[in-house]
Formats: structure tokens, C-alpha cells, sequence
């Protein structure tokens, strides 16, 4: 066994040092080759790994035919596994719950050598029914002292999260009682502690999760706020994988239909029509992805946290909000203009939203060096703010109404917005943009291509400060009026087109005194609505998109199938073929599966071949 | 020079899937073929049957999978023939059984003895086996055929001969004999369904392929559908027709029945029905890629005894086992063939890695690199990789690299050819629609137009083309190609990018093996990434 173990070492040794020569030598197409054997390689043990469970080994029925391996055959065949038991298939354990003295704690075992860890330290002599809970004393294999009294849950394998064999240890969670047990459990052969995320590795390489769904756990565990639970758990229960899945198997079978036309449609009977279909079928999936990529990013916000940014003139308490929203004095405030200088960050759970709030330096022009660089971080911040919170002093509107009775609340808003300079509609992600270009330039798909708007919050603070006639006259005002006045004002300044359905675009105006905490309800409900608009529900409708990796990939198969859908019946097919395929590997990327044979099924079930 | 009918398939689909393909007379092949072998000096040829192998233990580690070293074979005379190397090929031979409707006799073909001895020695010496099934159809009477009631289809005018060193086939073009099509009609379906119960070969569901060469799997599989039956002449002086698509192991009259029962063929006489046979093979994951076995050494497979079908493919095994045996002879090193070079480095990756348990047959989709594996740059691919090894003679080489020249220097002159779009628009007279300013290489119009009308609007650079009927031809496939192949190529970078990512890991997956069959894999793979080891 040492022979096996210590030679199967060498090799790799080679291998890795033929890897580095490979890639330092110079004779470039020599190496892509060997490279891509080697990669392809790489995806057929993945693939054979992968498919070891549910593949049927070589079929052979007649009895006498098939030959049983000869002994010599079969023990080296047994020397393997004895090797693969030993050293390459190690069991791994780890503590589950969380670190630090607690009632419960979770230790995890996975791997060929579960059965003996029940046998040595749960002491079963037979082992118990699979996944229940029974209750004994845990003992140190090694000294015999018993560890702790708790619960012990037995999976066999496949039906355990990593599908090999798993037992689960319910102990007291004490620190004490923990670190016994895991040292208990380093001493049973075979065993060794998991690396970060090996449990969920042998999950997917065992075909439990696909690559989606691994995501999906990942931010589940992650998940700090409830709506984020919500996305993350339905994402790992594979709605996302399932939605992805459809599609890959819609390709699929396009890219079948295709190849069986160019490999067969000569001497088999395949019919011409076959690709009139594909191509319709192509157009519909072209439809589905895009909109699925124009969900606004709601997803990915929401898996992110939302950036909100403050954004306003000095000293008109931007700071104040700040503090007053995250219920902790996160920032400086003073009476001092421009007492913020650099971004102040905090992130916040607003109605099981993720935020990440962000303080901004007051914007004016300035001589100061530091202001001036808070200003520019400031405005470049609320570029690529989800949601924008306009601060303006009511103070200054007092004011104005004492110069000039004439001002109109309405006047003086859009004048204050207009002097900060602040352009309030703009698609607010560069990624998005250029999704969008992409998008307008094929001209296929127009009724999807809409620009983005970033949310905006117009709040009036220092209400406390406001006195007679000027508060008489807020009081008077129908938010709803204001906010269309403010919105269509700002609507016909910025030279777009107003539509008459989306009074949601409209900024949203509020009344607030961060001193007083008078307003405060209305504006926490006005962002709340705001949060929902830009992360949407993750539990109605199609499961949204959470990664930017998700994106990229979609967006190259989006180009592809555009690619494809520009193809004459002049064209080559084989070239418009290949489109498809590339996009069966990008879909591939995102799930995690990849195979040419699945292609070659759906070729064999579906159209009548042979010679 | 044997050829009867040639025809390119696919030419309405792009060059990277035409397939050149010749009906062959099978007489003519015969002849020209042993005239060959028999022709070629320092080689004995003895026609007899291998019984048994000879073998000594292996020299290696106990721990090592090769077991033993083949040295040559015993003849069933009795008599030892010893070499360095030794390849078998039995096709269906090996415990070949021939199945008519229930009657079953062991045979490799209809008249030849199976190889029964030969598999009891592989089964001794560790190999992993299993059966699989093929079929033929009956042989047709030319005379009693209708052809007024078929479909023709003549060979192509001009015929493409297959060779880069030929330049016209050796018939004229209308001398070539055509090919008919005709139907099986509806009614055939319940004799079909009526002869099961006699019907040995389809009630046993063993390894048939998913694809389906036998006429009652198509009218199992497919029910309610005619399929296509091709009428091919088996040779000039032959009077038989093979009718492909018509495979069947029915009891003869029934055979007759269907027969009558199609278009054309109403009055054709079965000359020899139809017959099923099943045969042994072996596991090809315990190839390695040159097709010498892992367990014994110096013994090298190839054709249906590794689990493929017994056309194309078994010729490409044919020639890498043969190549290969000489090379290990001589302690030269291997020759192999990867995936990006050729389709036969697609079938042996794909043998030697997945194994199969159908009759594997070469399909284009199989290939992931497939616009560069195509028939008219085989000889850019492959010659000069065989010359190096010596399977290539030197006239050969020496004409793919003055074509290698040519194209070299032809596209570097396209590419350098640069004129703005709307100047092509203007000579070429297309519409133009791009705005003013983008200037496009001769290589990139080539995507769009022809080469001739290419030549035509720049007979000053390009004039020189104008007679190389091949040249030109190669040229604009390799236009038509360029992008596409540049975008392989970035996935390709990409791939390698995630090599240096990835392999550290691989390797723990090659340390994972989740079940027997894997650590041969592993060992194999390793074996391929240092083949002379």
C-alpha cells in the first residue's frame, strides 16, 4: 500500500511539474493542445466522478461472456480502494454550529469511516436506523472516558447532504466537551479535520448540489437580513438551478436537433423544418434570458445590500440623519459646515433589507484640499447609489419665503437640487450600461431595453426649526402633489420623456427633524418601499439572478444566441452551430454540468439514425 | 482505384462537416489491397488462426497493472509465431455468434469460424469483456430490382478523390455506378411486430446502440414512420445490392416478405438474408491511447474488439495500433493523435476515458474543436506529425508543407490587403450599409464573397490565384473559419487560465476514486500525460 501511495505521489509530482513546463514553454500551439487534452481530461473524471452513482457500468448480460476478473486483477482492484480509504478519501469532521460556549453544539462527520466512528465511540454494535435521533453516551475511543451524553443521527449514504456516509453528534456546548470530542474523533484512522466549505465540495462533487444551489448555501449562511433568507434559501432549494436547467436542456436539445441536421439530414431522414423550429425555439430563450438579465439587478442588490448615499449641502444635517438612522452616533455632527469629510459606511437592516448606508461630504465649491477631495467621493459615490437621499434645510426655504413670498415649496426643491447639481436620472451600474449597448444594438429586443433609474428620497429636515406660517404651509401640502410636481419638474429638465404608468420613478419627498425624530416614520416607510421597488420580492415570480458571475455567463449566451439568430440559411451552419455550443458551455459554467453526450442522447431519442 | 461511387456529404453545410465518402468495389478492393501487402518487402504474411498468446510475467512492481508481456502468438496448428509486438483485430470474430430469427450459431460472419480460443486467453489474461451486437442486411439480386421505381442519386461531377497527392479518382466521372432510394412502406411494420416472437437477436436487450441500425429497432423505437433504404452496388462485376437500412435478424421469410413490400423491390430475390451478430469486446478504458493494453504489455487492440463499430472507426484504431506496434518495436516513441489534432484522437480519448457499451460510432458533435478537424486540412493537421514518426512517405510531406507554403504566404497577402468597407462595398458592388471609415482585410470580405469575385475586383494582387482551382478553394475555407477559430483560441487561453487555478485540485480528484474502475482511469491518464513512461 505504501509502494501505491508512495508512488502515485511521484507521478503527481510529474504531472504538476509537466503542468509548469508546459505552460513556461514557448511553443505555444503545442502546449494549448496538450492543455485542452489535459483540461478535457480533467471534465471526464469530473464527469465519470459525477456520474459514478447513476451510470450503469459496462453492460454485459450473457453470463458465460462476461469474464470475471481474474484474481490478480481483483486484488489489486481491492489494493486501491484500501489505498483510496486510507489516504485519498480521508473522512472529515468539523463543528457545525457556531464557535464559543452554548447550549447545543453540532459536530459533523462524512466519509468511509463514519460506520466505525458510530461503532468506536457512539459504541452501536449494529448500526442505528438511519436518520434518527437516539440518545447515548460518547465515549473516547482511545481511553475509554466518556466525552458527553447527546444525541447521535446516522445518514447513510447517498441519502446524507454530502452523500457519502455522515453522523451527526448533538453534544453540550461547552468548549470543553467540544474539543474532547474532535480530538477523540482525530484519533479514529482516516479521519481529519474539513477545510472551509469541504462539506458542501463533497456535496457537489457527489452530485448533491449543483453549482447554483452551492451558491445558494453560501449566501444562505451568510444571510444577515430576512428577505436575503428568503432569496438564499429558495436559490439553494434550486428554483434558480431549476430555472437554469430548463434552459440548458432547451439548449440542448436545439443544439441536437442542429447537429443530427448536419451530421444526418443527407442519408437519414431529418427534415428541413428542423431548423425553422430551432430557430423559433432559439428567439423564445433569447426573450426569456434577456428579461431575466433585466431584472434590474435586483438580486444581486439584494444578495449585496443596497448602497444608499446621503447626499446634500453642508451643515443640512446629513450626519444627523445618519446617526438617527442607525441609531448609534456613527458620525461627527456639528454646527460646523462641512464636518464630514471622507464617506462614512455603516451597514443597516431596514425591514430585512441589507443597506449599506453611506455619510457623504457636504457638496459646495471649496478651497480646503480635504473638502474638496470629500466633495469629489462624494459625487462619485452618488453615481453608484441604488438609492439617494437628498437632504435640504427647511431653514433656508423659511428664508427664501421671508425674501420672496412667492416661492413655492415645489420652486424651491427643484432650485436646491438643480444648484447641487446632482443628475437624478441616470442608469446608475457601468456593467449595466453596457448590457444595455449590447442590447440596443442588435435592435431586437427593444421593448427591454430600459435604462435603469436609481431611487431618490427628497427629505426635508430641520421641520423642528420651521415656525409659523412657513409650517402652516407644509403641513397644507399633499405629499402626492408635491412628489409628481417635483418629479415631472425634474422629468422635463432632464429632457426625457415622461411616463404617464411610473409614478414610482418619482422622487419621493418627506419632512423630517432628525433632532426631534418628527417625520421619521414616514421617511423609514418612504426608503422601505424604495428598498422593495429596487430588490424586489424574491418570492413571487421567477427566481432572480444574485451573482454578477450569473450575469457574465448569461450575457455571453445572450450574445451567442443573437449571434445565431442573425444566421442566414446561406450562412454555414456549422459556424451558426457553434454559436450554440458556446452557449451550452456558458450555461454549463453557471450550473456546473457540462457533457457532449447528453447532446448525442437527445440525438438518439428523438430522431431515427443509423446505418 | 477501387471506388464505384463518389460522393462529398453535407456540401450544403460547410466545409467543416463534408465528408468525402466512396462506395467501394468490393472485388476491386480485394485485389488491389493484397497486391499491396503482399507487394510490400520484408513482410511475411501468414493467413491462419491465432489460438492462444504467448506471455511472460512482467517485470514491474507488484503494484504496477501490466501483468505480463506478450511475445508473440500460437497459431491453432500449434505453431509459435514470436515478435516484439502483437496486434489483434478480430472485429466480430471474437466468440462471434450469428443470430437468424431463433436459429443461433457461432460465427464470426456468415462462413468463418468465430475466434473462441483467442477469448479464453484474453479472459485469462485479466481483461474485462463484454458483448455486444451489430447487423447486416440481405443481400439483394441486382436483376430483380425496378429501379424505375427508385430515387437515383450519381455519383459527383467531379468525383473528389481522397487524397491530397491525387487530383482526379481513376474512373470518369459518368462511368461511376449510381445509387438508388426508395422507402419501406407502413405494411411492414406488422410483419416486423409478427416476427418478434422468432426473433432472437431483438428480444435480448443486449447492448444494442442507441442509434438504430436494425430495421426492427427502427420500427420499435419510431413506430409509424417509412424510412429511407439505400440501393448501393457492391461492385462493377457483382450482381449483389447491399440495401442500407434494411439490417434485420428475422427469420429469412419474413425477411422475403418485407422486401416485397417496398417500392422497387417487389419482385427482388434475397441472394443471402439478413442476420444479426454478437460478439465479444473489451473494456477500452484498459487502452492505452496508443491502444497497447494496460495489462499486457506489447499487445495493442484495435477495430470492434474495443467496443466501436467496424467502419470508419476500426480503420482509424487499424492505423494507430499498427503505427504504434512498429514504433514500440523499434523502442521509438509513440505515436499519438490528441482531440484538437483529429477525429481518431477524439475516438481513442473518448474509448480509452469513458469506455462504452454500445458499438462506438464517430459522430462530428462528438468533437469539441470540430471547425478545425476538417477533411481538407488534414494534411496541415496530421502529415507532417506522421512524417517525423515515419508512417508518412517523403513525396507526401514534401507537398503538405509547399501547400502549407502556399497558404501561408496567400493569407498573410489577404490579411495585409486592407481597404476601407465601403470601398469593397463599391467594388464589389454590394449595398452598403456600414458607416464610412472601417477598414476590412481581404480575409474578412472573403467571409462574405466568394473568392472568384474577390480575384476578379483585385486582379493585380490576387491574379496569380486564379488557376489553382485547390488553392483557391482552401483559402476561402480557411477565411470562412478564421474568426471562429479565434474564438476558440480565447477559450482555449481561458481554459489555460484555469488550468493554473485548477490542476492542484485535479489532482485530488484523481486521488478520489469512488469506485473500481477509476484508478485504472487515473493511471491511464497519467500514463497519457507521460505516454513513454
Amino acid at each position: 500500500m505504501t509502494v501505491i501511495g508512495h508512488s502515485l505521489k511521484m507521478l503527481q509530482k510529474t504531472c504538476k511539474q509537466l503542468i509548469e513546463k508546459l505552460l513556461s514553454n514557448e511553443s505555444y500551439v503545442r502546449n494549448i493542445r496538450r492543455l485542452i487534452c489535459l483540461q478535457h481530461k480533467k471534465l471526464h473524471i469530473l464527469t465519470y466522478i459525477h456520474n459514478t452513482r447513476t451510470r450503469k457500468p459496462m453492460v454485459a448480460t450473457t453470463n458465460q461472456s462476461f469474464t470475471q476478473s481474474s484474481s490478480l486483477v481483483k486484488n489489486e482492484n481491492k489494493l486501491d480502494i484500501n489505498t483510496s480509504t486510507s489516504s485519498h478519501q480521508s473522512t472529515i469532521f468539523c463543528l457545525s454550529s457556531g464557535k464559543g460556549k452554548c447550549g447545543i453544539a453540532v459536530i459533523r462527520v462524512s466519509g468511509q469511516a463514519c460506520r466505525q466512528v458510530l461503532k468506536d465511540m457512539a459504541q452501536f454494535h449494529h448500526m442505528p436506523i438511519p436518520r434518527q435521533a437516539v440518545l447515548r453516551k460518547i465515549v473516547d475511543s482511545g481511553n475509554g472516558v466518556v466525552i458527553d451524553k447527546g444525541l447521535v443521527i446516522f445518514f447513510p449514504a447517498p441519502h446524507s447532504f454530502t452523500g457519502e456516509d455522515c453522523v451527526e453528534f448533538h453534544l453540550h456546548g461547552g468548549p470543553a466537551v467540544v474539543s474532547a470530542l474532535l480530538c477523540a474523533l482525530h484519533s479514529i484512522p482516516g479521519c481529519r479535520e474539513a477545510h472551509p466549505g469541504e462539506f458542501t465540495k463533497r456535496a457537489f462533487m457527489n452530485g448533491k448540489l449543483d453549482m447554483t444551489e452551492v451558491e445558494g448555501l453560501g449566501d444562505l449562511i451568510h444571510a444577515e437580513t430576512e428577505v436575503q433568507r428568503r432569496q438564499a434559501l429558495r436559490q439553494m432549494d434550486g428554483d434558480l438551478s431549476q430555472l437554469y436547467q430548463g434552459w440548458r436542456a432547451d439548449i440542448i436539445k436545439c443544439v441536437a436537433d442542429l447537429e443530427a441536421f448536419i451530421d444526418f439530414s443527407e442519408d437519414q431522414d431529418i427534415e428541413e423544418h428542423v431548423v425553422e423550429s430551432v430557430k423559433s425555439r432559439v428567439g423564445k430563450l433569447r426573450l426569456e434570458i434577456s428579461r431575466h438579465l433585466h431584472d434590474n439587478r435586483q438580486g444581486e442588490r439584494l444578495r449585496d445590500g443596497v448602497q444608499v448615499v446621503i447626499l446634500g449641502e453642508p451643515n443640512v444635517g446629513k450626519s444627523s440623519l445618519m446617526n438617527a438612522l442607525s441609531q448609534r452616533p456613527a458620525a461627527i455632527v456639528t454646527d460646523v459646515a462641512g464636518t464630514t469629510r471622507d464617506i462614512i459606511e455603516t451597514h443597516l437592516n431596514i425591514a430585512g433589507y441589507p443597506v449599506l448606508l453611506s455619510d457623504t461630504a457636504g457638496l459646495r465649491d471649496t478651497a480646503d484640499k480635504v473638502e474638496k477631495e470629500g466633495v469629489i467621493r462624494a459625487r462619485k459615490r452618488a453615481e453608484q447609489a441604488d438609492v439617494k437621499v437628498v437632504v435640504l434645510d427647511l431653514q433656508q426655504w423659511q428664508n427664501c419665503k421671508n425674501n420672496n413670498r412667492k416661492s413655492s415649496i415645489t420652486e424651491f426643491v427643484i432650485s436646491q437640487i438643480n444648484s447641487l447639481g446632482l443628475q437624478l436620472y441616470q442608469a446608475s451600474a457601468s456593467s449595466l450600461q453596457i448590457l444595455n449597448a449590447d442590447l440596443s444594438d442588435s435592435d431586437s429586443t427593444p421593448q427591454l431595453v430600459d435604462e435603469e433609474y436609481c431611487q431618490t428620497i427628497i427629505v426635508l429636515n430641520k421641520l423642528d426649526l420651521v415656525q409659523g406660517n412657513t409650517l402652516e404651509d407644509l403641513k397644507s401640502i399633499d405629499n402626492k402633489v408635491l412628489n409628481c410636481a417635483v418629479g415631472s419638474c425634474l422629468e422635463a429638465q432632464s429632457g426625457r420623456e415622461l411616463e404617464p404608468n411610473s409614478p414610482v420613478d418619482f422622487p419621493s419627498v418627506c419632512c423630517v427633524s432628525c433632532t426631534t425624530g418628527e417625520g421619521m416614520q414616514e421617511f423609514l416607510a418612504i426608503l422601505e418601499s424604495k428598498l422593495k421597488i429596487m430588490c424586489g420580492d424574491p418570492l413571487a415570480g421567477s427566481p432572480s439572478l444574485t451573482q454578477a458571475r450569473h450575469r457574465s455567463h448569461l450575457t455571453k449566451c445572450l450574445a451567442d444566441l443573437e449571434q445565431f439568430g442573425q444566421m442566414t440559411p446561406a450562412d454555414d451552419f456549422v459556424i451558426a452551430s457553434e454559436a450554440l455550443r458556446r452557449v451550452l458551455r456558458e450555461i454549463g459554467k453557471l450550473t456546473g454540468k457540462i457533457t457532449t453526450e447528453e447532446i448525442l442522447d437527445v440525438i438518439f431519442r428523438d430522431f431515427c439514425i443509423g446505418k | 482505384i477501387s471506388g464505384v461511387n463518389y460522393v462529398t456529404l453535407n456540401k450544403t453545410k460547410g466545409p467543416a462537416v463534408w465528408g468525402p465518402r466512396a462506395q467501394i468495389d468490393r472485388d476491386l478492393y480485394k485485389r488491389h489491397m493484397q497486391a499491396e501487402i503482399l507487394g510490400t518487402s520484408n513482410l511475411t504474411v501468414t493467413e491462419c488462426a491465432v489460438e492462444d498468446l504467448i506471455l511472460t510475467e512482467s517485470q514491474q512492481s507488484a503494484s504496477s497493472i501490466t501483468k505480463s508481456i506478450c511475445k508473440g502468438v500460437i497459431l491453432s496448428t500449434g505453431e509459435m509465431v514470436e515478435s516484439k509486438t502483437v496486434v489483434i483485430t478480430t472485429g466480430t470474430f471474437l466468440r462471434g455468434c450469428i443470430n437468424i430469427g431463433l436459429s443461433v450459431r457461432p460465427a464470426g460472419r456468415i462462413g468463418d469460424e468465430p475466434a473462441i480460443g483467442l477469448a479464453r486467453s484474453l479472459e485469462k489474461a485479466g481483461f474485462t469483456m463484454g458483448r455486444l451486437k451489430t447487423g447486416t442486411p440481405p443481400r439483394l439480386d441486382k436483376n430483380t430490382i425496378d429501379y424505375t421505381q427508385c430515387g437515383v442519386t450519381k455519383g459527383d461531377n467531379p468525383p473528389e478523390p481522397f487524397s491530397y497527392l491525387s487530383t482526379d479518382v481513376w474512373i470518369k466521372a459518368d462511368e461511376q455506378l449510381d445509387c438508388h432510394i426508395t422507402r419501406t412502406s407502413l405494411e411492414i411494420e406488422q410483419i416486423v411486430h409478427d416476427s418478434l416472437p422468432e426473433n432472437k437477436h431483438v428480444k435480448e436487450e443486449l447492448s444494442g446502440p442507441r442509434y438504430c441500425p436494425s430495421l426492427e429497432s427502427k420500427v420499435l423505437k419510431f413506430p409509424g414512420r417509412t424510412h429511407q433504404v439505400w440501393l448501393e452496388p457492391e461492385g462493377f462485376s457483382s450482381d449483389l445490392v447491399y440495401p442500407n437500412g434494411l439490417s434485420c435478424t428475422m427469420p429469412a421469410e419474413y425477411q422475403q416478405r418485407i422486401i416485397n413490400l417496398i417500392p422497387g423491390l417487389q419482385r427482388a430475390k434475397i441472394v443471402r438474408p439478413g442476420y444479426g451478430v454478437e460478439y465479444d469486446y473489451i473494456d477500452p478504458r484498459q487502452l492505452r491511447p496508443t491502444l497497447e493494453t494496460l495489462p499486457i504489455e506489447n499487445l495493442f487492440l484495435a477495430g470492434q474488439i474495443n467496443g466501436t463499430t467496424g467502419y470508419e472507426e476500426a480503420a482509424a484504431q487499424g492505423i494507430i495500433a499498427g503505427i504504434n506496434a512498429g514504433l514500440k518495436g523499434q523502442n521509438h516513441e509513440p505515436f499519438i493523435v490528441d482531440r484538437t489534432e483529429g477525429y481518431i484522437g477524439v475516438l481513442i480519448d473518448d474509448l480509452t476515458t469513458h469506455g462504452t457499451n454500445e458499438p462506438y460510432r464517430m459522430f462530428p458533435s462528438r468533437a469539441e474543436f470540430r471547425i478545425c478537424l476538417r477533411a481538407d486540412n488534414a494534411d496541415m493537421r496530421l502529415t507532417r506529425k506522421g512524417y517525423k514518426t515515419g508512417c508518412v512517405q517523403r513525396a507526401r510531406y514534401e507537398s503538405a508543407c509547399r501547400m502549407a507554403d502556399l497558404l501561408d504566404s496567400n493569407l498573410d497577402l489577404l490579411r495585409s490587403l486592407k481597404l476601407e468597407t465601403y470601398k469593397w462595398d463599391e467594388l464589389l458592388s454590394r449595398a452598403s450599409s456600414r458607416p464610412k471609415g472601417k477598414v476590412k482585410s481581404a480575409v474578412a470580405v472573403l467571409q462574405m464573397v466568394s473568392i472568384d469575385e474577390l480575384i476578379k475586383v483585385q486582379q493585380t494582387e490576387l491574379g496569380h490565384l486564379q488557376s489553382d482551382r485547390i488553392l483557391k478553394k482552401r483559402l476561402e475555407i480557411e477565411a470562412l473559419y478564421m474568426l471562429e477559430i479565434e474564438k476558440q483560441q480565447e477559450e482555449i487561453s481561458e481554459v489555460r487560465k484555469d488550468e493554473l487555478l485548477v490542476l492542484p485540485m485535479d489532482i485530488d480528484y484523481l486521488r478520489m476514486p469512488n469506485n473500481r474502475g477509476l484508478p485504472n482511469d487515473v493511471r491511464l491518464k497519467l500514463a497519457e500525460s507521460r505516454p513513454h513512461t
